[in-house]
């Protein structure tokens, strides 16, 4: 048995080389990269961006990143009025927060977003609030 | 052979079914393989999605895990490795069920992670994922058992045919 577990061991090892050498991975100790769209959390902070919270209001209430708006998708265009009415008194970067990395509130709110917003910089928050949290 | 007990020969299952059921497995365990192979850190945003590892810990899941499935998917075929690849799928599967089980009770709204690597605008069936998941386990403790007991039935052969 442990001879057996010792090659499927090996056939593993080869093949996460495989993925490493062929680039089909980027290096696991590598910093992770951004995805089109996605800014980090401090470089939104030097920004001094206008924050759009994309969670379930009882989150919302019960702690947000500083001067955030609340943003709820099922009423679209009074979460869109508000964001204007901030935005055009001092157009500054936009960015979308939802929960997690994981989540994708933020995403699809981030490309309405950009339609509704076609002049505005809008990002989506890597890492979500956890980031924040962290 | 007449030293042979009755209890070793006899089989719970058909052979045939038993066959079944390890193509089954090593299907899926391939199949859910290669599109993580081909995009792991897709694959790594869905292992981080469960909010049990993160970072490059994640990374590195998400780097070895899917071989660690293709091996085991065609070792299940491979009567070399048969029982040690049954061993560590059955291990797996232990572990993907913990997982879902424990993110079903925190209310995460995740991919899978299971089959494909995108995103999908539905919510996960967490239910269906662990029946499906005990499912493979059941086939794979009965390719275990099985193997086992051929691997038993051959040294008491050995062990006739010596004396």
């Amino acid at each position: 048995m442990l001879r057996e577990l010792c090659i499927i061991l090996l056939l593993t090892a080869i093949g996460i080389a495989y993925s490493l050498i062929a680039g089909l991975s980027p290096l696991p100790w590598a910093e992770p990269l951004l995805e089109a769209g996605e800014i980090h959390l401090a470089d939104a902070q030097a920004l001094k961006v206008i924050w759009v919270d994309a969670r379930a209001i009882e989150k919302f209430e019960k702690s947000h990143l500083p001067d955030a708006l609340f943003f709820d998708e099922d009423d679209w265009d009074r979460g869109l009025f508000e964001l204007m009415n901030t935005w055009l008194v001092q157009p500054r970067p936009i960015v979308v927060y939802c929960g997690s990395e994981s989540c994708n509130t933020s995403q699809r709110i981030a490309e309405r977003l950009r339609e509704s917003l076609p002049d505005a910089e809008i990002y989506r928050l890597k890492g979500g609030w956890d980031a924040w949290q962290e | 052979m007449a030293g042979i007990s009755p209890r070793i020969r006899s089989t719970a299952l058909p052979a045939y079914l038993l066959l079944v059921g390890r193509l089954v497995v090593s299907a899926a365990f391939i199949m859910a393989a290669l599109p993580k192979i081909q995009d792991p850190v897709a694959f790594g945003v869905s292992v981080e999605a469960y909010r049990v590892i993160t970072g490059k810990l994640a990374m590195w899941t998400a780097l070895a895990l899917p071989w660690l499935e293709l091996v085991t998917g065609f070792g299940l075929l491979i009567p070399q490795i048969r029982r040690g690849s049954a061993l560590i799928i059955a291990l797996l599967l232990i572990v993907f069920i913990s997982l879902h089980a424990s993110a079903w009770a925190r209310g995460l709204d995740i991919n899978c992670g299971c089959f494909s690597v995108h995103e999908s605008d539905k919510a996960p069936d967490y239910l269906w994922l662990i029946l499906r998941n005990v499912g493979l386990l059941a086939a794979c403790f009965c390719v275990l058992i099985r193997d086992w007991q051929n691997s038993e039935q051959g040294t008491l052969r050995e062990d006739a045919s010596t004396s």
